[in-house]
């Protein structure tokens, strides 16, 4: 049976594809190293979930071989200019993470930066991920979630209306959201405040 | 504010009306400070003092207790704002760190 894609969503990415780079410039400088730091965890084959432009591919290790998806087309036609730079190879495909296109237990880890922010079913999502990953794989991930610190929390949640408008929702538990899928956490940091996240999950080896 | 908040205006009425017009401000500074400071450290902050700054203003031009000059008002909301962003970066360092490590 074919893949389904997310078509409001796809527009939407395809629409934010040509200011993504300018909005994230300075957080590439502010966050890239403590992105490197997460990347250089991943192991065997691995899958780069939600490409976006391919602004992170520069935080890679070098020489890795890497599958990435992204749902927007014009996110990846962008993002192929940058994965030719990368010194390994990083080969793009038009998928929705909701509905991915692998065989089971195929990936050693799996890498997702701002990604479960924009997913519209994010259980959904990390349970195609779930999937994917052999047992004992792991899930790397980059992530902004909903603040628990009161005041803030509720500022997210009041903003997160209108700013799943034209990109992510502010007020996700993604923590919440990746036990929930099935995975067990290894490690959760704070990367900013609360509310940036760089997260650690494994696919435990007897499921 | 004072344009659409004057004093004796209802105190509830008043405090909305900040809201919503420091939730407006802090978007179009928040996104036009994104690609000089990040997305992150204009749109916390800015949000802290737009929505919750904005309340309170409103609250205090409705009761007649703002400043009298323009410059009186500016000083006093740039010491709102550098005592959120402060607050806001020195709870990010306590705050930094493993929140969970099964590791250790």
């Amino acid at each position: 049976m074919e893949a389904t894609i997310d078509r409001d969503t796809q527009r939407k990415w395809d629409a934010a594809s040509r200011t993504l780079d300018f909005f994230s410039y300075a957080e590439d400088r502010r966050l890239g190293p403590h992105k490197r730091r997460l990347f250089e965890k991943i192991k065997g084959a691995t899958l780069l979930v939600a490409a976006g432009t391919g602004n992170d591919f520069k935080f890679l290790p070098p020489n890795k071989k890497i599958v990435s998806i992204d749902i927007s087309p014009k996110m990846l036609e962008r993002a192929a200019k940058k994965a030719a730079t990368y010194s390994g190879t990083v080969e793009l495909h038009e998928m929705d993470v909701c509905d991915l296109r692998f065989p089971d237990a195929v990936f050693d880890t799996v890498l997702t930066v701002c990604t479960f922010c924009s997913v519209p079913k994010p259980i959904a999502g990390l349970r195609e991920l779930h999937r994917v990953l052999k047992p004992d794989g792991q899930l790397l991930m980059f992530e902004h979630v909903r603040s628990g610190i009161g005041p803030l929390g509720v500022l997210m949640d009041l903003m997160t209306p209108i700013t799943v408008r034209f990109g992510p929702a502010l007020n996700r538990d993604t923590v919440g959201n990746v036990q929930k899928a099935g995975f067990r956490l290894h490690r959760v940091e704070n990367i900013h405040l609360d509310v940036v996240k760089a997260i650690e999950a494994r696919k435990d080896s007897y499921v | 504010m004072r344009l659409i908040v004057w004093p004796g205006m209802d105190l509830v009425i008043a405090m909305l009306l900040g809201l919503a017009a420091g939730m407006v401000i802090h978007f179009v500074l928040s996104l036009a400070l994104a690609p000089l400071l990040g997305i992150f450290e204009t749109m916390i902050p800015g949000s802290l003092v737009g929505m919750y700054g904005g309340m309170l203003f409103g609250m205090r031009d409705s009761m007649a207790a703002g400043s009298r000059t323009l410059s009186a008002a500016v000083l006093v909301g740039a010491i709102f704002g550098a005592i959120v962003v402060a607050g806001v970066k020195v709870y990010g360092r306590v705050l930094r760190g493993a929140a969970l490590d099964a590791g250790r």
